[in-house]
Parts: structure tokens; sequence; C-alpha cells
């Protein structure tokens, strides 16, 4: 007796588990606005205009970003849809118009979904080529 | 012996020289990724992950691939043999390492030290690394066939040690150069305890994060080190091709190979298999690698 009601309990369960899984809003969340420190949003882009490091940023960009973020930076990578929150439309105005500096702090500090890559990135030159080729994606 | 031992030192010094001098005048950074992953199908690369990385390693055997679609090429056979490793990195140029390979239980130590890395103004035109692990044969002692009647611990060990030369041609080119010494302190009475081994690998990339990969690593038969007149049934050259995928914590390889031991030194003193013998004598193999910095 007791076997089968807790056989008829977890069944309950796990149907009702599977049917809220479709009432649960499956939409992804709109970033909360970043703060960014005064260090960062003065900072200066040293490497920028340096055409040498157009084929360096596209590589790097391939290898580290362009998963969640799409070829073409509209967050459209093979693993966006797994983000809780949006990863942003680097062709954008609102985007194109922060400065490398803030862009700088987004990209290699990172918060919550997006990892810090100060480590995989440690070179200020590869993370200045990054920032460049994101230019790239301006409309 | 002596000779070549001379060789590796005076190029290691020679090179140590350069580079104390030239930091001296003006700092030249290192190329940038010579190699996407540490393990290049079954040798070490010149890459080590920066400081404070550790990284998860499962290199993979499948069984002969010439049974043929009854086991889909092998992968199906029994007869895999797998070993899952460790590393860590001490420092940028530093990193040591712990694996356990599931043929012989063998469990692995190992060190690696990038003495210098090839700049980008060629100030340094190669990366020289130094490469040493030692393996504890993990089978149990009272198995007879193996050890003999006379059980010793010190039996069970075997070492390796390899230095390796390499250089990142072009943007999509890069070649090793490697040359090596295998010790092991047990084997048969018709093999020798030691050997050494010389081989090239490489991966030539074709698009952001593909890449060709290849190695062939010879053992060499060296009489003035062999304790035996004539050689019976030495090792054969391990031959092995196959495709690289990185992302940013991750580097996948799938390969044709024909050395099942995984381990450098299984490799260089047992490997039987001949890859001009065709599918009797390849196997698939794959290796998966996962990073986390700390």
């Amino acid at each position: 007796m007791k076997k089968k009601s807790l056989l008829l309990i977890t069944t309950v369960v796990i149907t009702g588990l599977f049917l809220i899984s479709w009432m649960v809003p499956q939409e992804q969340k709109k970033p909360t606005p970043w703060e960014v420190p005064e260090k960062y949003k003065k900072m200066e882009n040293t490497y920028k205009d340096d055409a040498s490091l157009n084929k360096v940023g596209k590589m790097l960009y391939a290898k580290h970003c362009k998963s969640c973020h799409g070829n073409r930076g509209l967050g459209d990578g093979p693993m966006a849809k797994n983000l809780e929150t949006f990863s942003g439309n680097f062709s954008s105005e609102e985007f194109q118009n922060q400065s490398d500096g803030v862009l700088f702090y987004k990209s290699f500090i990172g918060r919550d979904e997006m990892p810090n890559y100060e480590k995989k990135i440690p070179d200020d030159e590869d993370r200045w080529a990054i920032i460049n080729f994101l230019r790239t994606f301006k409309k | 012996m002596k000779k070549f031992l001379i060789v590796i030192i005076s190029i290691i010094f020679a090179f140590n020289l350069a580079y104390t001098q030239e930091e001296e005048i003006k700092k030249d950074k290192a190329v940038r990724l010579p190699f996407n992953s540490g393990i290049l199908i079954d040798n070490q690369t010149c890459e080590i992950p920066t400081a404070k990385t550790l990284e998860m390693l499962i290199q993979h055997r499948f069984g002969k691939m010439d049974n043929g679609i009854k086991d889909i090429w092998g992968i199906y056979s029994p007869g895999a043999n797998i070993r899952i490793g460790f590393n860590y990195s001490i420092l940028d140029n530093l990193m040591i390492g712990y694996g356990l390979t599931g043929r012989k239980m063998q469990s692995d130590f190992q060190v690696k030290w990038n003495i210098v890395q090839q700049t980008r103004k060629n100030t340094i035109p190669v990366a020289v690394t130094l490469y040493g692990n030692m393996a504890i044969d993990g089978r149990e002692k009272e198995n007879e066939g193996i050890w003999g009647v006379n059980y010793k611990f010190s039996n069970r060990l075997s070492y390796f040690g390899q230095l390796i030369v390499g250089r990142k041609f072009t943007d999509w080119l890069s070649i090793q150069l490697t040359s090596s010494f295998t010790h092991y302190n047990l084997v048969d009475s018709i093999s020798d305890h030691d050997k050494i081994g010389i081989g090239i690998n490489g991966r030539a990339r074709f698009s952001p994060q593909s890449s060709l990969i290849f190695q062939y690593d010879v053992p060499l038969k060296i009489k003035k080190i062999s304790e035996h007149h004539e050689f019976i049934n030495p090792s054969k050259p391990n031959f092995a091709i196959g495709l690289e995928i990185s992302t940013s914590t991750h580097a996948f390889q799938i390969y044709i190979t024909t050395a099942d031991g995984i381990l450098a030194q299984e490799i260089y003193m047992f490997n039987r298999n001949d890859w001009t013998k065709g599918f009797s004598n390849l196997m698939f193999g794959f290796t998966i690698t996962r990073l986390w910095s700390f």
C-alpha cells in the first residue's frame, strides 16, 4: 500500500513539474544598468585604429565570444538561448555609443552570466583588439 | 649519447642567454597561441595555460578498426583505453599534473616547463619545452605473471623525459620536433629498459576554431644502448592524424591513431601497431580538455 502511494505521489509531482514548465515564462530578462567604475570610464584605448590587430580581434572573438554573442554580435550564438539575460545587440546605436573603456569593463571584468576573461585573455593588446572588432558590428 | 646531451644543453643555454639579453633592451612578447591546448593527440605542446588554471583531460582510445561496420570501426568494440588527468599551472610556464590510465591502471605524475617562448619579433625563433613524468603500474602485486616471484615496488615505475622544440611558422601552421628518453624498471627478458625516440607533430589551422593535427613518433633502434644483440619485435612508429576544435575553455580532438597506450612511455616502449598495415592496426580516439581559472 505504502509503495503504491509513493509511486502515485512521485508520478503526480513529476507530471506537475512537466506541465508547469510550459507556464514559466521562457523569455530572457532585459539586462539591468551596469555600474562601471570611474577608472574604466576614463580608460584610453591605446590600440585604437591599429589595423594590424584586425585579424587578432576577429580570431579571439570567434574563440571566446561567438558561442553566446553570435557571428555578428546580435546575441544569437548557439549558447545564447541558455542565458537568463539577453546578451545584447552589438550592432545597435545604444551599444556603439558606449566608450571603449566601458566596453572593456563589461567584456573582461564582467558580472553575473558574463564571465571574467582577465585570465583567459591576459594581454591588454589582445583585449583592445577585441574591442576594436566589436566596433566593426556598427550598422 | 653524451654528445647528444651536450648539444641539447648548449641549445637551451644559448636561448636563455639570448632571452636575458633581449629583455634588457625591449620586451618582445610571446607569439599568440602556437597551439590550442597543452596536448596534441599523444604529445605535449609548448602551450601551458596561464598560472592558477586547472585543466581536466579525458583521453580515449576505441578498439581496432578492422571489424568495420560490425562494431562501427571499433567504436563499439571492447578493449578501449581511457586516461583521465588533471593539470595545474603553478606559473605561466610551469605545469604539474596527475593522471590515471585504464590499461595497467597506471598513475602518472608529470611536470612541464616552458623554458623559452617564441616571440613575435623573432628575437627568439622557437619555443623550448621540457616535459617529464613518472608512472606507477597499479596492477595487483599477487599477479606473478607480471611481477615474477620476487615482487618489488620499484618494478612498477617507469619514466619519460622529452625535449620539445616548436615554432609557429605562420598564423595557421605550427610544427614541433621532439626527442625523448624512456625508461622502464621492469621489462621482459627480450626487451630493453631504455628507449630513445624522436618525433614530429603539428597543427594546421583552417578556420578560427578548427585545425588539422598530426603526429609521427619514432622509437629509435640504437645498438649502443641496447642490452641485446638484435632487436626482437621492436616497438613501431606511432602515427596519428585528426581534427581539433577549440573554444574558450575546451579543446576537442578526434583522430585516427596507431597507439593505444596513451602515456608517452607506453607508446615509445610497447606500441606494436604499424600504421602501414591498415585498419587492423589503427583505431579512433578522442581527447577533451576543460579549463577552469582561479
